[in-house]
């Protein structure tokens, strides 16, 4: 047994040396790169995934706008916290008066620069606006086309906006200040198809850094002219399921994940380790009607619709995700209030709606076909079953069809003739408390991006209340006459309002979650 | 001159394939619901931009004709851009037709080409991770049937056949990441993060293994080459390695190779859970968003790399046992 053979020598020489190679494999590089970030960079899931295209005013997509809040710097930021609707907080501005109701002064802080060196002045928010307000840019969040302003810089840090030949007040631009984020002259200059598109550059707390695979990676900026943040780093990374985005924050991976389901909120609250942030958010989410197209071209079944839906069961299957409103905005959003004439759950007035429209207890309406979502918005496909079913108890025949994303988004807009399919499943958000880049955006004929609807009345009203010479004369236009009207003719119905629900770090602190889940984390720290 | 004919044969067989799914994918792609312009253009955009773009880019023309264009670019190594994608290669949504970046679409094949070794890396760790615990409890259990060792083989390979990888993915993330920090397991930053995913494929794959390994095994031990080992006064190890093993690793390297080709499935759910950077989750996205160039261009390469996969074992087990011919 203890000959030695050539193959059992072999064979010890083998063992020897795969020992020998052993000790010399440092273990440390299988596991040493999984927690190194931990306590130092923040990584934010996100649950949107960005344009690829890096101009503010070439998309609407949140999550890009998110990543806008921690690069770009703004005129104004606006908390919209449901106590204080209307507080502003100055930042590259320091003062914004209306001179006259169609000239508006912004006065601009000194000695802030941006990312790429160059200086802040009132040329770069003269530029913006003007580009920004071009009819060909996608986001189209200005009041008026850039014909209609004339911007004035009497000096290098005053911006006069003159909305004269418009002939809208130029107070619309108070709440778009803490909306639009301020880009640089030089950069405008290079066109829509220059730096702009290639990268961020702002005068915010991070800089742009790179964009790696569906990480974009952003870093402190030393020179924010509010102090340099106390985090070295974000990075922002796109990740669509929400179990992966929950373990990644468990596990350590994350420092704070967005759009959690009310289960995992519930599961995460009784973790020592994670803080739960819930905002009531900017975003209602509506059932848009297809108002250009039978039967909800009569205002009369839209209304009969609304009466057969129990809004506070789809509140209750929310949970944690929803806040009641009824309203066409966000009870943090300029003008809001419950309004008295919103219609409210009632099976015996639906019926006679049904009658009077000629369909008693829903006889000759057609088949009607309702489009939902899944994997974005929280329970889009549990309350759209319940909608589905309150629908059908009045009559309407209602199926229900529940897309993936790309599906649905391929099928949410209004088309000529009425968009596919007779009622659709979406939420607006916008971060700012301006009412109209809701309901001027939804509502007006010149714009009706889902619904469709063509009312002379309803355009009428919502270019008095634009119109008004004083936010208070607006504010209440908004509440007697125009939000009123919309409750009335019911071009869509508003659900309720999203709660952005935001799981993190416990040991993160100092960062300010704003209500359309933008951030601030300029005093960010990890403890 | 065998081996030369074997792969002549074998590559044309397997070109023919690689075209009749490239012809297949590109037709149902083409009917499913879901117009790629659409999203490309953005929800708002009018109509008629929507058909301009579409014949602009040749999406209205008969199938064949587009197929036959595709085809053109593919035998010269293009496989087109993505509809969506930008040169970063990060995953996007709602951008517009008339951005600039239009013209900064990644290419098909850098994005497959950057995923396809994290998901062969994947792949390869699993295979090895369910070849090593296959032997481990195949192999006893194939030189003692009926008894304990063949039990415990056959009570494993049950309960891993039943267990749904979505599920095991997220068991062993709480358990191996969340509770007891031992493996990262989101997203990709380094080998470690390889090893869980890896962990649920391979349990995905071990069953079928040892299932034969045990059955080939036992097979192979009963024959009368085996006993006359003993005669010839071999070891029972030399025994058993040099010639049963040797003799029951066809069957199993044959399985190897169509278990590989199923492996695709479970590397999408995986690589989806785990977030991991792969080819699998470039599937998904470019699945969700319609981009018809990317799904193209993985099934292509996909469906090569099966063709050769069991080119390559079909190949390497006529070498074993030189009596296989195919």
């Amino acid at each position: 047994m203890n000959d030695i053979s050539r193959r059992n020598f072999l064979a010890g020489i083998g063992v020897a040396g795969a020992g020998a190679g052993l000790l010399q494999i440092n273990p440390d590089f299988l596991f040493s790169s999984a927690f190194a970030q931990t306590g130092k960079t923040m990584v934010f899931l996100s649950a949107e995934n960005i344009t690829g295209n890096w101009d503010p005013s070439g998309h609407t997509t949140l999550s890009q706008k998110n990543i806008e809040g921690f690069v770009m710097g703004f005129l104004t930021r606006t908390p919209m916290k449901l106590d204080n609707p209307g507080e502003v907080v100055y930042e590259l501005a320091t003062d914004i008066k209306l001179l006259d109701p169609h000239r508006l002064q912004i006065k601009l802080r000194e000695g802030i620069v941006f990312h790429d060196g160059k200086p802040f002045k009132a040329e770069d928010v003269k530029a913006t606006f003007e580009y920004g307000a071009l009819p060909d840019r996608p986001a189209q969040w200005y009041p008026g086309p850039t014909e209609t302003l004339t911007i004035e810089t009497p000096d290098d840090y005053t911006v006069i906006v003159d909305t004269s030949k418009g002939g809208y007040p130029a107070h619309l631009f108070i709440f778009l200040a803490s909306f639009l984020p301020i880009m640089s002259a030089k950069d405008i200059a290079g066109g829509p198809t220059g730096p702009l598109t290639q990268r961020l550059n702002g005068t915010g707390p991070f800089k742009f850094g790179k964009q790696e695979g569906n990480a974009t990676i952003l870093e402190a900026y030393p020179d924010y002219f509010l102090g340099a943040p106390k985090i070295p780093g974000i990075s922002f990374n796109f990740v669509g399921d929400s179990t992966t985005r929950m373990l990644s924050l468990l596990n350590g991976q994350a420092s704070i994940v967005e759009r959690l389901e009310p289960e995992q909120v519930t599961s995460l609250e009784g973790n020592d380790k994670i803080a739960i942030s819930s905002v009531i958010s900017v975003e209602n989410k509506y059932l848009w009607f297809r108002c250009s197209k039978a039967p909800f071209d009569n205002p009369l079944v839209r209304k009969a619709a609304c009466h057969a839906i129990d809004r506070s069961m789809l509140v209750e299957i929310l949970g944690s995700a929803g806040h009641a409103s009824a309203n066409y905005v966000s009870p943090v959003k300029f003008g809001y209030l419950d309004l008295p004439n919103y219609p409210e759950y009632s099976p015996e007035k639906c019926q006679a709606l049904l009658a009077e429209a000629g369909f008693p207890k829903g006889e000759g309406l057609p088949a009607l076909e309702y489009i939902t979502s899944v994997g974005f918005y929280p329970k889009t496909k549990e309350y759209g079953e319940v909608i589905t079913a309150m629908l059908q108890e009045q009559g309407f025949q209602v199926s229900l069809s529940v897309l993936e994303i790309a599906a649905w988004n391929e099928r949410l807009y209004d088309r000529p003739g009425g968009g596919p399919g007779h009622m659709v499943d979406c939420g607006w958000s916008t971060g700012s408390p301006e009412p109209d880049l809701v309901l001027r955006t939804h509502f007006h004929s010149s714009s009706k991006r889902i619904c469709g609807i063509v009312d002379k009345e309803i355009d009428a009203s919502l270019d008095k209340e634009r119109s008004a010479p004083t936010l208070e004369e607006r504010k209440a236009i908004l509440q007697t006459e125009t939000m009123p009207m919309l409750a009335d003719k019911v071009p869509a119905l508003s659900l309720f309002t999203s709660v952005m629900i935001h799981a993190m770090d416990k040991s993160l602190a100092g960062l300010f979650i704003y209500p359309d889940g933008s951030m601030d984390a300029s005093k960010a720290t990890f403890g | 001159m065998f081996v030369l004919s074997f792969l002549v044969r074998r590559l044309a067989q397997g070109a023919l394939i690689v075209f009749l799914v490239t012809l297949l994918i590109f037709t149902l792609l083409r009917v499913v619901p879901g117009d790629p312009v659409r999203l490309m253009a953005g929800g708002m955009a009018p109509e008629a931009l929507i058909e301009q773009i579409a014949k602009d880019m040749g999406l209205r023309d008969p199938i064949l004709v587009q197929f036959g264009r595709y085809m053109g670019g593919v035998v010269r190594g293009d496989l087109g851009q993505s509809f969506v994608r930008p040169a970063s290669g990060a995953s996007t949504g709602g951008s517009s037709f008339g951005d600039s970046t239009r013209g900064e679409r990644a290419e098909v094949l850098t994005l497959i080409g950057e995923t396809l070794p994290m998901t062969l890396q994947l792949g390869g760790l699993a295979i090895l991770f369910a070849l090593v615990f296959s032997f481990l409890v195949g192999i006893p259990g194939g030189l003692a049937p009926g008894r304990w060792p063949d039990r415990v083989a056959f009570y494993i390979s049950s309960i891993f056949i039943s267990l749904p990888n979505f599920w095991l993915g997220i068991v062993l993330a709480m358990l191996l990441s969340v509770q007891l920090g031992w493996l990262p397991a989101i997203g990709y930053g380094g080998f470690a993060y390889t090893i869980l995913p890896a962990i649920v494929l391979a349990v995905e794959l071990a069953p079928v293994l040892i299932r034969t390994l045990t059955g080939s095994v036992a097979g192979v031990m009963m024959e009368p080459f085996i006993a006359v080992g003993n005669v010839r006064g071999l070891s029972r190890s030399r025994i058993i390695v040099a010639h049963a093993l040797r003799n029951a690793s066809v069957p199993l390297l044959n399985l190897i190779g169509i278990q590989i080709s199923g492996l695709l499935g479970g590397v999408l759910v995986v690589e989806f859970i785990f977030d991991y950077p792969g080819l699998g989750l470039l599937t998904i996205t470019a699945v969700l968003q319609r981009d018809f160039p990317l799904i193209q261009g993985i099934a292509i390469v996909t469906s090569a790399i099966f063709v050769f996969i069991n080119i390559a074992v079909d190949l390497i087990a006529t070498m074993i046992d030189p009596r296989l011919e195919y």
